[in-house]
């Protein structure tokens, strides 16, 4: 409405106009750029030694942290490695790793061979299955197993009907390995098929022009190509099955077997009163064989190659006529999928629909919708439902958003401790759940002016412990995405006067929120399943789906859990399928 | 005016030294090429220049500004130099419209939305993509991103103009065209420029002066009539331009001309060159394929140097004739307008036309393979 404004005189060709050059102001010598990259090298500092130092402290100290007038002492490291029979739990732990890992690469070499270089019927579909255990926890394959191959178990009664007897015992160590290795398989199949699909296939046209044959070549030429991802797939379960409790907790405790994460949580959970410097020194002692195995993993594989799951341009390879093996193969892939998933997850899907569940009585004469009752009416019940969908919301936004940061300072920045930020988002990668728990436990009695006690036993401290426990799959999943957008585009940005800061929120935001998404969905999906971290760290009144599903399971509340576990699948499958329709339509648009 | 001073420019990664000790000043105006082979350390001078780099001594000044100085611990943001800079991908945010993408840098500037409008538009004028502003990086051809990167790297009147290979990502008709184009507007608007090329055509065609470089250290920094006719070392004389490369040994001198014994077939030749040498010294005479003559054998052509060769391929390639010929083991390289030259053949050049390097030409496993015949 003003009827004049001043207009600057307008840019003549020969006296270009003259703008002010960008300032920033930097009191101090440090801007808002080096703010924000000490800010998140700071948090995520105190995020990872937050649990870890307490431990350290609490393996040398005679009494609990929180109590006064401790005395330095290596008592409890004596004590872990004479009259606690750390030993055998060593032992122990060391037997099902190394079985798990076999047993695992067994599976899952021939069948990303199979899949990826063979004409297979109904390839894909394989492909996609092996997808399985992103969706349901091993705390829920668990349960599904002991349904049915358990002593008393639905397939196990019906083949002792039929045979006289069961060749087979769940609660042993091989037990225990074989369901691990049913889960982690997926693992190894993963690294294995895209070392394969990314494999140049020339090289077999190469050997083929030479005149071998399918069956020389894979056996000359492919196979020795999977030398590295099984390598490194070893380590990686080697790794997560010496810190897994789901299936060590529920077959080896009723039958007294004790694995490192098993012997923590009945040291410091279930003794009456826990040795915390017995517990301290064993966590330790555990983090250190974790910690290297880590080191030695990536040591194996160099920087970038970190990422190798998710990286590749697939090339269209040529495939493999096998004749009569393609049909072993399907055979034997079918009936990893049938028996070791399949089955096990449709019967606990199956058992939250009934009250009976035994071969001995029809169950269909039993079918009810009670237990879903019993799981809404108790409000603590389903309170831990509602808790579950908290920690995993609002920390898959948190944690995405950190893990964001956190590369964009790691590399995409010219930051000092740029490396340290990246080492600092990846080493919760190498802490058990189990420890991490406890580790906050601790720091929470440990902070200063009972700032701690603020945390402890609330939603917040799951969502910071669930959150570190996430956020080394967040950062590798948003690294070599934002790594795809050229680095030219920021340095156009500040070339033409924007900050660090603005780079990022003017230029990079956009263009990072596919990645901030992707990183969401995944984050969203791990933080639902985990709970070893909340074995220590819950209250009655912070109890998520998986310490509830604990709870009841240790009550013999079979079908209680089954309705839980179910819940919990339905959710995850209900929030990946939303996601990804979600981001297709944002993609057409 | 912005005269851009370097100095003892260095930059290390551990234990690579990528820059040795550049030093160099660029004129207010000028379009200043830095020409070399890949790895030569020509992008990385340029990042230095723009701070996308920081170097790890030395210090560079721009009129009076000082950018970047190791010693004092100065050290200027990119985003606080107020340059101009085309990249190589040419860097278009891809999700923002090209006027958004011009819009940017002169938002940060906290220009107003009325002038914003007028020099976006004189902006896009100037490199005749106007009408184009609606659209997004993707809905344009190669050349026309490459004009509007130039665009959004001028809206804002930056003090320079760095451009990091922006015309290599375009075929060979249109770079072509594309050069002499950018060559006009530089000369227009007069802004200091400073151009990263491997291309020597691009260098000798477009440059008030080139910088030669090759292993971290500037062969030679001089305007391209210069660069290429008197090249300061067979570096220089091989990159810019192709050359023949002889070994030999000075018989004798008499002022600028110097006899020198050719290893390759053992004959004397006459050079004219400027260089102080003495008799039984090793030498490298260094001569262009379109500066050596070939004629039939035993015909009549006035010439002082001449050799006796064989041919032993020839190629048709449009414009000219080019003959592989055989010179000892050596293969020689000539281009010429005879036709259909065959067998015994001879060589002919002036001695002004050839060049005289004392130092030895070593050349790459590669070369001597290719070059060398039984």
């Amino acid at each position: 409405m003003a009827t004049l404004t001043e207009t600057p005189p307008p840019a003549s060709h020969d006296q270009p106009p003259e703008f002010r050059t960008p300032r920033y102001r930097r009191p101090l010598g440090i801007g808002r750029d080096q703010l924000t990259m000490y800010g998140v090298l700071a948090v995520l500092a105190i995020l990872v030694l937050a649990p870890v130092v307490p431990t350290l402290i609490q393996s040398v100290i005679d009494r609990p942290l929180y109590e006064d007038g401790g005395v330095l002492t290596l008592e409890g490291y004596r004590a872990l490695f004479t009259d606690s029979g750390f030993g055998e739990v060593i032992w122990n732990t060391l037997l099902f790793a190394a079985l798990t890992t076999v047993l695992s690469i067994v599976i899952a070499v021939p069948m990303a061979v199979v899949v990826v270089r063979t004409r297979l019927p109904g390839g894909r579909l394989v492909a996609l299955a092996m997808q399985w255990p992103f969706f349901i926890s091993s705390l829920i394959l668990g349960f599904g197993w002991i349904l049915m191959y358990g002593p008393a178990g639905f397939i196990s009664v019906q083949f002792e009907q039929a045979f006289g007897g069961v060749p087979w015992n769940l609660y042993s160590i091989p037990g225990m390995a074989v369901t691990e290795a049913v889960a982690l398989a997926p693992i190894a199949y993963v690294f294995c098929a895209n070392a394969l699909r990314q494999s140049d296939a020339s090289l077999e046209s190469a050997a083929q022009v030479c005149g071998a044959g399918p069956v020389r070549i894979l056996f000359q030429v492919i196979v020795p190509m999977l030398r590295p991802p099984v390598v490194y797939s070893s380590i990686l379960i080697f790794s997560m099955s010496v810190e897994t409790l789901s299936v060590p907790l529920l077959y080896g405790q009723p039958v007294g077997i004790s694995v490192f994460s098993t012997f923590l949580y009945k040291n410091g959970l279930q003794s009456v009163d826990p040795d915390y410097t017995v517990l301290g020194a064993a966590s330790v002692v555990i983090l250190l064989v974790t910690i290297s195995l880590v080191a030695l993993q990536a040591k194996l594989l160099k920087d970038a190659a970190r990422f190798v799951s998710v990286r590749g341009k697939a090339t269209r390879p040529r495939k493999l006529e096998l004749g009569w093996v393609k049909y072993v193969s399907v055979g034997f892939i079918a009936f990893y999928v049938v028996f070791g998933a399949l089955i096990p997850i449709l019967g606990l899907v199956f058992r939250s629909f009934t009250l009976i569940f035994t071969p001995l009585r029809n169950p269909f004469d039993f079918l009810t919708m009670k237990n879903y009752e019993t799981v809404f009416q108790f409000e603590s019940y389903r309170q831990s439902i509602v808790n579950s969908l908290i920690v995993a919301g609002v920390g898959s936004v948190l944690v995405s958003s950190l893990a964001v940061m956190a590369v964009m300072v790691a590399r995409r920045s010219t930051f000092r401790f740029g490396r340290a930020v990246e080492y600092l988002a990846l080493i919760p990668q190498s802490v058990p759940g189990i420890i991490i728990g406890i580790g906050f436990f601790w720091a929470f009695a440990f902070a200063p002016f009972g700032s701690g006690t603020l945390l402890q036993g609330t939603l917040g401290a799951l969502i910071i412990a669930f959150g570190l426990r996430a956020l080394p799959s967040a950062f590798g999943s948003v690294a070599p995405s934002i790594m795809q957008i050229g680095q030219e585009l920021d340095n156009a940005a500040r070339v033409s006067g924007a900050d660090w800061l603005m780079t990022f929120f003017r230029v990079l935001r956009v263009l990072v929120t596919p990645a901030f998404a992707g990183a969401l969905v995944l984050t969203f999906v791990i933080m639902l399943k985990e709970y070893s971290p909340a074995v220590f760290l819950s209250s009655a009144d912070s109890n998520i789906l998986g310490t509830t599903m604990l709870e009841l399971w240790a009550q013999g509340r079979t079908g209680s859990v089954a309705a839980l576990a179910s819940i919990q699948i339905i959710i995850t499958a209900v929030f990946v399928a939303l996601a990804g329709l979600l981001m297709k339509g944002k993609h057409h648009a | 005016m912005p005269e851009l001073a370097v100095k003892n420019l260095k930059k290390q990664f551990g234990d690579n030294t990528v820059l040795h000790d550049n030093t160099f000043t660029i004129e207010d105006g000028e379009f200043f090429t830095l020409l070399g082979p890949s790895g030569c350390g020509k992008s990385t001078t340029l990042n230095c220049i723009a701070g996308l780099e920081r170097p790890t001594g030395g210090s560079i000044t721009v009129d009076g500004t000082t950018f970047v100085d190791q010693e004092k611990g100065v050290f200027l943001q990119p985003e606080e130099r107020n340059l101009g800079m085309v990249f190589q991908s040419y860097a278009l945010w891809p999700h923002m419209t090209i006027a958004k993408n011009l819009a940017l840098p002169l938002n940060i500037r906290k220009v107003d939305k009325a002038q914003q409008k007028t020099l976006i538009h004189d902006a896009l004028d100037k490199v005749g993509l106007a009408d184009l502003s609606g659209r997004y990086p993707h809905q344009l051809s190669g050349g026309q991103q490459q004009r509007v990167a130039l665009a959004r790297a001028l809206v804002y009147s930056p003090t320079m103009l760095l451009l990091d290979e922006p015309l290599s990502n375009l075929d060979a008709k249109l770079r072509e065209q594309a050069r002499a184009w950018l060559k006009r507007l530089q000369t227009d608007l007069g802004i200091t420029t400073v151009y990263v090329t491997h291309d020597q055509d691009e260098a000798l065609a477009l440059s008030d002066r080139i910088a030669v470089m090759s292993g971290g250290h500037m062969m030679q920094v001089a305007d391209p009539h210069s660069i290429y006719e008197r090249p300061a070392t067979p570096e220089v004389a091989a990159f810019v331009g192709r050359c023949n490369f002889f070994q030999g040994k000075v018989e004798q001198s008499s002022g600028n001309v110097h006899t020198v014994r050719l290893e390759a077939n053992g004959e004397a030749v006459h050079v004219d060159a400027d260089l102080d040498v003495a008799p039984g010294q090793g030498v490298t005479v260094a001569i262009r394929p379109e500066r050596l003559e070939v004629v039939p054998a035993g015909s009549e052509v006035a010439g002082t140097n001449r050799l006796d060769t064989e041919v032993l391929t020839s190629s048709y390639v449009g414009s000219h004739y080019e003959y592989d010929v055989r010179l000892g083991h050596q293969v020689v390289q000539v281009e010429s307008q005879r036709p259909g030259l065959s067998g015994r053949v001879q060589l002919v050049f002036e001695p002004a036309g050839a060049l005289l390097y004392a130092e030895k030409v070593e050349l790459s496993a590669e070369e001597r393979d290719l070059l060398t015949v039984s």
